[in-house]
């Protein structure tokens, strides 16, 4: 028994810090590269105050969490609703859906893009919110089944039976029942949506608009250990939306279940 | 949760009869979807396939597909389905693996800091790891030099960041946690039952694994590395960022077309160039589909 213990922490032991060399590996050497000052020796914060002193690090900064905002918004309106009556009433449509909002991780971004730039009339293509209506398109993998999963978890059938059961009409099931007990689920979503929008480079440059990804490129020509700062910072932004999302969702978890209780 | 309770349609009393009304009254709430899709998505894709089989006038005609299969194109295929192939191959093993040790021997909380770490490395990707990786082993990147002191140049061969090898090796730091991603249900779905009755009917761990564990795993990992290879064929972002124009990639190749570096007479070719990768892409992604169907029973998820 206690020899089998140590082997199993053995193996263990050994995968972890593989995953570790792993991951913090690229990101130790470009958290270096990103300091250094001139020669390979001196360190500074330079890059970063560069970055902080560019007029463009804002300006793309600020497009790109507005694009990403709206995103998560035309995303929620539309594959809420469409969850919810899945759940309720189309249980039977359910594979035709599944099948169609995966589509869109199997299509190529670069043929979508091509077949966007080809078809899509030039009013919508010369304002930059194609892309948020794009990007929809693209997250909808993920922000479908974030969003059914969190449903089924809840058993919604049963719970908007049991209100309406007890008498409340549709609009007040959907206000005090089914909203309150999908926040999770949609926080989860939303929170996907947006890191997918932040980060997304093939369809942006594709299209020929500039965001904070495609800006970054830019920004690499100029200055290399500018860029990889900008990818430390995108990265860290990243495991910061990551971690909120954790804390949100453990907090909103506790406060449905105290509800419940 | 019983399932054939959920499938039965709620409060609506006689089966059977007006089967085919009640479903399209259901489908009504979902046209918002259908419609957005049909406009943002299938619209622009039905162009793709249109335009790809028109010429320079207009005229209906193979000549595009005529073009992709001859070079310079031709060897772009050959090189994108390849490194689809070598990045999958490289990093479904290592990956499986990982999952298997983290899914049936650490705790819940070290599983679950596992999967969001995994889905943030594989889905921030693109440019910040292009850099990342050009800081790491790049000429002048930190382990190069490193490694370097330590006697080990990395560059005293032929060696560089921006060839083929070098996107594969990049490439390995999203397709790993991808398979650790679509991998770990498989190994969470492989029930501590099945092993410990293997054992008490006398089975040793090699017959576990040859007669049930392997078995159990292989077609998800088959669908995994499918997957995996439909991410590789596809990926843009990273390729494009290192501005690796020494090696030559559909994707890439599509993209100079989009940007205006066209010969004249080639307009429609991006299209056909598009098509031929949508169905590289479904070729891979079918059987994909076929497999999690069937592994889904045992899963039971």
């Amino acid at each position: 028994m206690a020899r089998k213990l140590k082997r199993k922490n053995w193996a263990l032991t050994i995968a972890l810090l593989c995953g570790g060399l792993f991951v913090f590996l690229p990101l130790g050497s470009a958290t270096e590269f990103s300091l250094r000052d001139g020669g390979k020796t001196k360190h500074s914060f330079a890059a970063y105050s560069w970055i902080l002193a560019q007029p463009d690090f804002l300006h793309y900064l600020g497009l790109s969490l507005e694009l990403a905002l709206l995103t998560a918004l035309i995303t929620l309106l539309l594959v809420v609703p469409t969850v919810v009556w899945l759940h309720l009433r189309a249980e039977s449509l359910r594979p035709m859906i599944e099948f169609l909002t995966i589509l869109p991780l199997i299509i190529p971004v670069v043929a979508l893009s091509i077949g966007v730039q080809s078809s899509f009339p030039s009013a919508l293509q010369s304002t930059q919110f194609e892309l948020p209506l794009m990007y929809v398109i693209l997250a909808l993998p993920y922000s479908f089944r974030a969003i059914d999963i969190g449903v089924r978890a809840i058993a919604l059938k049963t719970i908007s039976e049991a209100a309406r059961g007890l008498g409340a009409n549709w609009p007040r099931t959907i206000v005090h029942v089914i909203a309150p007990v999908m926040r999770s689920a949609v926080i989860g979503a939303s929170f996907l949506t947006l890191a997918l929008s932040l980060g997304e480079f093939t369809l942006t440059s594709l299209l020929h608009w500039d965001t904070f990804p495609t800006w970054v490129t830019t920004v690499g020509q100029q200055s290399i250990v500018g860029a990889i700062a900008l990818s430390v910072f995108s990265l860290a932004a990243a495991f910061l939306l990551l971690f909120l999302v954790g804390l949100v969702s453990m907090k909103s978890k506790n406060h449905t279940s105290e509800e419940a209780a | 949760m019983n399932r054939s309770q959920l499938k039965r349609p709620l409060g609506m009393g006689v089966p059977n009869r007006g089967a085919h009304s009640l479903k399209f009254f259901a489908a009504i709430p979902l046209l918002p979807l259908f419609v957005y899709m049909g406009v943002f998505f299938f619209f622009p894709l039905s162009a793709v396939f249109r335009e790809s089989l028109r010429d320079n006038l207009g005229h209906w005609s193979l000549v595009n597909f005529a073009a992709i299969v001859q070079n310079p194109y031709r060897l772009a295929f050959i090189n994108s389905v390849k490194l689809g192939l070598i990045s999958a191959l490289t990093a479904a093993l290592p990956g499986a693996i990982f999952a298997y040790i983290i899914e049936t021997r650490g705790s819940e909380k070290l599983k679950r800091l596992v999967s969001s770490l995994a889905g943030v490395i594989a889905n921030t990707g693109g440019v910040p790891l292009a850099f990342m990786f050009i800081a790491t082993f790049g000429a002048e990147g930190s382990t190069t030099l490193v490694l370097k002191r330590m006697g080990w140049d990395l560059y005293s061969g032929d060696f560089t960041l921006f060839s083929f090898t070098g996107i594969v090796i990049t490439y390995l730091y999203f397709q790993i946690p991808l398979m650790i991603i679509v991998f770990s249900p498989a190994v969470h779905g492989l029930r501590k039952e099945w092993r410990e009755a293997s054992q008490s009917l006398g089975a040793t761990p090699l017959q576990f694994w040859r007669k049930i564990g392997v078995p159990l795993l292989f077609p998800s990992f088959a669908a995994s590395f499918l997957l995996l290879f439909a991410g590789g064929f596809a990926a843009y972002a990273t390729a494009r960022a290192m501005t690796v124009g020494n090696v030559a990639l559909v994707p890439l190749q599509i993209g100079n077309l989009i940007d205006g570096n066209v010969q004249i007479n080639q307009m429609n070719v991006g299209k056909s160039l598009a098509v031929g990768m949508i169905i590289i892409s479904a070729l891979a992604m079918i059987p994909y589909f076929i497999i999690q169907a069937r592994t889904r029973k045992w899963q039971g998820n």
